[in-house]
């Protein structure tokens, strides 16, 4: 098989015309695949777009009908950071001896069409802004508490808190520490580092993870309670295993909804949504897009969460054991039975759930169509 | 006045940092010949190029988030000639160029002339002084690994993809200036070894236009080389310390007094150069690149044919440096960062009776009788309403917001 790259671009810049040819047609919502294409046009803009731009575009015809800007978008963007540059098509330029070498876009991994896509998702969040959050004007000052502990399950309690009039805080406030299964917590510390700085993927992280003997930081709940008591007494801190007494433990009637987890894929995407974020916006407003729009997104595309393997819940049943040890011996309310922090067994057929590249990808042009969508349905209702 | 806007856009390791210490400086006077350098800070182009190609560095994007375009507003207010000047611009993609230039007004009515400007070395000298920016930069990686990834045809490392980013020269200028005509293309080639002093300074104010105006050219900002033992030590210590200090430790400490004001100027040292096996290899990529720009008619300050690197280094290998010679440069380490602790300690010892003296004068104001009454009257009033409005008064009155007694 000949080398794509040593292929001439034809008499004529034959090549750079099917190129052409191939970008109108993309823009018109064409779906072949570059090998396949063999039509001609003239050049259609200033340059012509790199072959990840050019592929995540087929990719996004695929799956929907984008809308004029969303194509131009996707067109014009460059992944961020450090990493491949734009690549240029095999067999639409002549082969020089410099540059990278042309690739055929049908071969390049969802990866390199990630770092595209999710630079737009990040422009794209940036865009929607913060949603309105409706406080109730008059704080009930009674019982004043705070939440702490597995962060992804701590923030939507203390945020339901709040929307029923009850703000953390206040004299002499009990801090409720907030935990898991051991595994739960471990699976939830990932997720939540996808929603901050980002970090490893899960296979990495997970692999660190179970090498060492603590818990990862974000999901050692012992820890957790012993800083807060350390600062506060024990007497004012209570930890809670058992979720149906988390109304009780912070005095409020009414339950509190569950805190909604990401699939794998969404939680991966997130991750990926971290690093070009950073770029737009300063490390607090990150966070809180993260969590405050972007997740909601995520949200309408559920699917299975990450979840430990036999071998790795074997590990979070050890460390349970421990963990279980330490808040029995520890001079703070303990809300639930130590039991709880074992986590269910898998079945012994039951993999690791990661995320997966390609439905990652899939997942990001959902996203991107969607918000097309919506940026088309704004700008024909302004008019 | 025609509008012109001059992009300086690579590459490292060409005497930019110079060229952009002596721009910075000498704004007014540029002013006044109608030339901008838009510049509230030395690097206010590094953090426009890293907002331009949304590059992560160090913590530094948070600084260079909308940086760019306050830049492009800047220079198209400008109604003379502009300078835009930074070396990582030369890894920009055609797409975050093609944004440059439309941010920079071209395609409107009034769009102005555009010059790129790409001074250029040869790769002999380029390779190894890439290697030793990587290891400056905390990375911990052999020089034979990294001669390794630069020759990779399939480029897949950050290593490579940078390299080759910033330092392949035909491709840059594809990215940059594929759609300008030749003559508004200047490749400035940096002089081999022992020329004259100011023969790269003169080839720069040409390229940029800056002939004729009297510039004050001292600068104390360079980016100098480290000799095999001194680079070695500095990999040496990255392997040592990344995990523990801070990276807004690292640069002041490791980078800035130990790399650039100590062990730069242990000049004895045998420099860093190619190993013998590699030059045929390298030799025929720079004649390669000197025939593509030689045909592509480019405007050349300088002579082409210095990108035909030589040299007479003799062969030193960082990976295996001679161990009395890292001594001798640790011992140089060891030296410099005992007398700035040193420094340091003097500092604490005279802010420390600073502070006590501060105190002192503070406790004596706390224990006069005046100040004792007054805080008995403050106490009492505030445990009433009627108090309590009589002390916000006396605050309106007085004109201050603090509450505290």
């Amino acid at each position: 098989m000949s080398d794509p790259t040593d292929r001439p671009d034809g008499p004529d810049g034959a090549g750079e015309r099917r190129a052409w040819g191939w970008v109108a047609s993309l823009r018109a919502g064409g779906t072949t695949p570059w090998a396949d294409w063999r039509d001609e046009a003239e050049r259609g803009s200033r340059f012509l777009p790199g072959a990840q731009q050019l592929e995540l575009l087929r990719r996004v015809n695929l799956l929907g009908r984008p809308g004029p800007a969303l194509v131009e978008r996707v067109l014009a963007a460059s992944a961020p950071g450090r990493g491949r540059p734009d690549l240029l098509l095999a067999g639409a330029s002549r082969p020089t001896s410099y540059g990278p070498r042309p690739v055929d876009p049908g071969d390049l991994p969802a990866t390199e069409l990630l770092r595209v896509a999710t630079n737009l998702i990040a422009e794209d969040v940036v865009a929607a802004g913060l949603p309105e959050v409706q406080v109730p004007r008059l704080n009930r000052p009674w019982r004043p508490y705070e939440v702490a502990g597995v962060r992804w399950l701590a923030g939507p309690v203390r945020d339901q808190m709040v929307r029923r009039g009850r703000r953390p805080g206040g004299r002499g406030f009990v801090a409720t520490i907030v935990g898991a299964d051991v595994a739960t917590m471990v699976e939830l510390a990932w997720v939540s580092r996808c929603f901050d700085e980002g970090g490893p993927d899960w296979s990495s992280w997970i692999g660190g993870a179970t090498r060492r003997p603590t818990p990862p930081p974000r999901a050692d709940l012992p820890d957790m309670a012993a800083t807060w008591a350390g600062g506060l007494g024990a007497h004012r801190v209570q930890v809670v295993l058992d979720h149906d007494r988390l109304p009780y433990a912070l005095g409020t009637r009414r339950a509190l909804a569950p805190a909604p987890v990401p699939s794998a894929d969404a939680a991966e995407l997130a991750r990926w949504v971290t690093a070009p974020l950073g770029l737009l916006v300063l490390p607090q407003e990150q966070a809180e897009l993260l969590r405050r729009t972007l997740l909601p997104w995520l949200l309408r595309h559920p699917g299975p969460p990450v979840r430990l393997d036999v071998e790795q819940r074997a590990w979070a049943a050890d460390l349970a054991g421990r963990m279980a040890r330490t808040l029995r011996d520890a001079e703070y309310a303990v809300l639930g039975s130590t039991d709880l922090l074992v986590p269910a067994p898998a079945a012994r057929t039951q993999g690791s759930a990661g995320p997966d590249d390609d439905r990652v990808l899939e997942l990001a042009v959902r996203l991107l169509l969607e918000r097309g969508e919506r940026t088309t349905g704004a700008a024909v209702a302004r008019r | 006045m025609t509008r012109k806007v001059v992009l300086h856009v690579g590459t490292p390791k060409t005497g930019t940092s110079y060229v952009q210490d002596v721009l910075f400086k000498n704004r007014p006077t540029l002013l006044e010949h109608g030339i901008l350098y838009p510049a509230e800070r030395f690097d206010a182009h590094f953090l426009a190029a890293l907002d331009l190609m949304r590059l992560p560095w160090g913590g530094l994007q948070s600084e260079a988030i909308g940086a760019w375009d306050r830049l492009a507003a800047t220079v198209r207010a400008h109604p003379g000639t502009a300078i835009i000047s930074h070396e990582i611009l030369a890894t920009a993609s055609r797409s975050q160029v093609g944004r440059a230039l439309d941010s920079l007004g071209l395609g409107r009515a009034d769009e102005p002339e555009i010059h790129v400007v790409l001074s250029v070395r040869d790769l002999v000298r380029q390779i190894p002084a890439e290697w030793q920016e990587n290891v400056k930069h905390r990375r911990t990686f052999t020089y034979e690994r990294f001669l390794e990834l630069i020759r990779d045809p399939e480029r897949e490392s950050r290593i490579a993809t940078w390299f080759w980013g910033v330092q392949e020269i035909p491709d840059i200028l594809d990215r940059w200036a594929g759609d300008l005509p030749p003559e508004r293309v200047h490749l400035v080639t940096v002089p081999p070894p022992g020329g004259a002093p100011d023969l790269l300074w003169k080839r720069f104010s040409r390229a940029l236009g800056l002939d004729g105006i009297d510039l004050d050219l001292q600068t104390d900002r360079s980016n100098p080389s480290l000799g095999v033992p001194e680079i070695a030590l500095v990999r040496r210590i990255n392997r040592m310390t990344n995990k523990e200090l801070a990276p807004a430790h690292y640069r002041p400490l490791v980078r800035e007094m130990l790399a650039h004001q100590t062990l730069s100027q242990r000049r004895d040292s045998p420099r860093l150069s190619l190993p013998p096996d590699l030059r045929p290899w390298v030799e025929e990529l720079e004649r390669s690149w000197v025939a593509e720009v030689s045909r592509r008619g480019y405007d050349v300050v300088g002579d082409v044919e210095e990108l035909v690197g030589t040299t007479t280094q003799r062969w030193a290998d960082p990976d295996k440096p001679a161990e009395k010679a890292v001594a001798w440069a640790g011992l140089d380490a060891i030296r410099v960062l005992l007398l700035d602790n040193a420094r340091l300690m003097g500092e604490e010892e005279r802010l420390r009776a600073e502070l006590d003296e501060a105190r002192a004068a503070l406790e004596r104001a706390y224990l006069r009788p005046t100040y004792k009454a007054r805080e008995k009257v403050v106490r009492r009033l505030e445990t009433s309403e009627g108090g309590r409005k009589v002390m916000a008064g006396y605050r309106a009155l007085r004109g201050r917001s603090s509450r505290s007694a």
